[in-house]
Formats: C-alpha cells, structure tokens, sequence
C-alpha cells in the first residue's frame, strides 16, 4: 500500500521543513530548506513530473536557496543566535544522509525507474512543450516579463538606499 | 501508485507547517521560508491532481511552471527588501518594523 520510497520521500520533505523553521542558525535552517525542496523535486519525480522535478532543483536550490544563503551571510551578525552544538548537528546530518541516500538507490533501483518506453502519459515531455508553446505562448510572454520587472526592482530597491544614505 | 490522499496528506501538512511559521516566526527570512513551503505543498497538490486524473492532465505541470518561476520572483524581492531594511540598520524583526512605511 505505502511505498517505501514515497514514505522517505514524504519523511525527508516534512521533517527538513519543520527543521528549516526551527533551526537556530538561519544557514543551517537554509540549508534544511535545501533538502526539503530537494524531496519534494523526489516527490514530482514519483509523480511521472521529471521536467517539473528538474525544473523545481534549478530553481529552488540553484537560484533561491544560493539567493537566501547570500543574504543571510551579508546580514549576518546582527541575526546573531550561536550555531548548533555540532554533536547534535552530526546526528541530524548522519540521519537525513542516510535517508536521503537510501531514497536515492530506492529510486534509481531499475524497477523504480521507469525508462522511456514505459513511461506514463504523465511524463509526456512533447505534450507539456506543445501546450507550453502552443497553448500557454501568451502566459509564457507575460511571465517573462514579470521576472524582468522582479529583476529590475530588486536592483532598484538594493541601489536607491546607497543614494541617501 | 501511491493513493491520492497520500499526496494530499503531505501537502496539508507542508502547509500547516508554513501556516505556522507565518504566524510564529518574527525573522523576515524565515517568514520568507513558511512563504516558499507554502508554495510547495499548492505545487505538489496540483502535480497530484494532474497526475492522477485520467487521462493525465499536462495542464497541471504547467501551472507549476509559472508558479515555481513566480515563487523564485518573490524570494528575490523579499531578499531584496530584507538587504535593504538591514542596512537601514534595523532588525528584520516584522512585527517591529514599522521603518519603510510611507
């Protein structure tokens, strides 16, 4: 009923969520953060999503994590709690390791790993490109163009204090 | 397949971890965190829902799209502000900061 690799998955995804909240220091909270969009690119992977999967690991931890992490290091001190007693720490680390190193084999495991042919309608690479294109061309425009604005006002809000001060 | 309501168990739970930030937390980064968590369990129900429909949906997939680009848009504003209000010299304290208004 329960699959073993959908269970490591979900553990993995929720308990590194509670400790990206939780943890004293931000960087290792940032860190947890990583991991739990890490499971959930696992969980999107199990659902037939590979493109969504890989798409939600450049994002989220190449762009967003980096960006959170670069941030809290230039603010730093002032968001001063001292780390974690690294015991504690290296039996946290040691834990999630290990599932997360088990859910690794669990999927890539043959039976687990369903190739091309016996892929399922979900992972229909053309079909989401078609309707990407074809259906959703206009959307795709627009959200373009937001990023840009995201982008731009981001620079601004980052410059304009440097003026007045 | 793992049943549907698996699934759904892990997004309600994502977003009653993220509920929970948003109203305990004071840091604006880690309000930023319950942010994002927030959008993963709506991604991760909506990927279900197409998934598991028949015939699959691909429409789904491509809602996430937008919302995983909208989400990494919002972070890099939110960290934009937090840099900002930081150099300002402030905490980033949410319930305090009253600094940016008007």
């Amino acid at each position: 009923m329960t699959d073993l690799v959908f269970l490591s998955l979900a553990t993995v995804t929720i308990a590194s969520s509670i400790l990206a909240l939780e943890a004293r220091d931000l960087v290792y909270g940032a860190a947890a953060l990583g991991i739990a969009f890490l499971g959930m690119a696992g969980l999107f992977f199990y659902l037939d999503a590979a493109y969504i999967g890989a798409f939600q690991i450049a994002v989220y931890i190449g762009a967003v994590v980096v960006l959170i992490l670069f941030t809290v290091m230039l603010v730093g001190p002032q968001l001063g709690e001292p780390p974690l007693e690294l015991k504690r720490l290296s039996l946290l680390a040691a834990i999630l390791v290990s599932l997360l190193l088990g859910t690794a084999g669990a999927v890539s495991s043959a039976s687990a790993f369903p190739g091309p042919d016996n892929c399922g309608s979900g992972c229909d690479l053309i079909g989401l490109s078609n309707a990407l294109i074809n259906q959703y061309g206009v959307q795709l425009e627009f959200l373009s163009l937001v990023l840009a604005a995201a982008v731009i006002g981001a620079l601004t809000l980052a410059k304009t204090d440097r003026k007045t001060e | 397949m793992e049943p549907i309501t698996s699934f759904f168990a892990v997004s309600v739970i994502l977003l009653g971890i993220g509920i929970y930030g948003l109203t305990t937390k004071r840091n604006a980064i880690r309000i930023l965190f319950s942010i994002e968590l927030i959008y993963n369990a709506a991604n991760l129900n909506i990927i279900a829902f197409a998934r598991l429909s028949s015939p699959p949906l691909v429409t789904g997939q491509v809602l996430v799209l937008f919302t995983i680009a909208l989400a990494a848009m919002e972070a890099a504003v939110g960290l934009a502000i937090v840099m900002l209000v930081s150099r300002l010299n402030v905490d980033i304290d949410l319930r305090k900061l009253t600094r940016l208004r008007g």
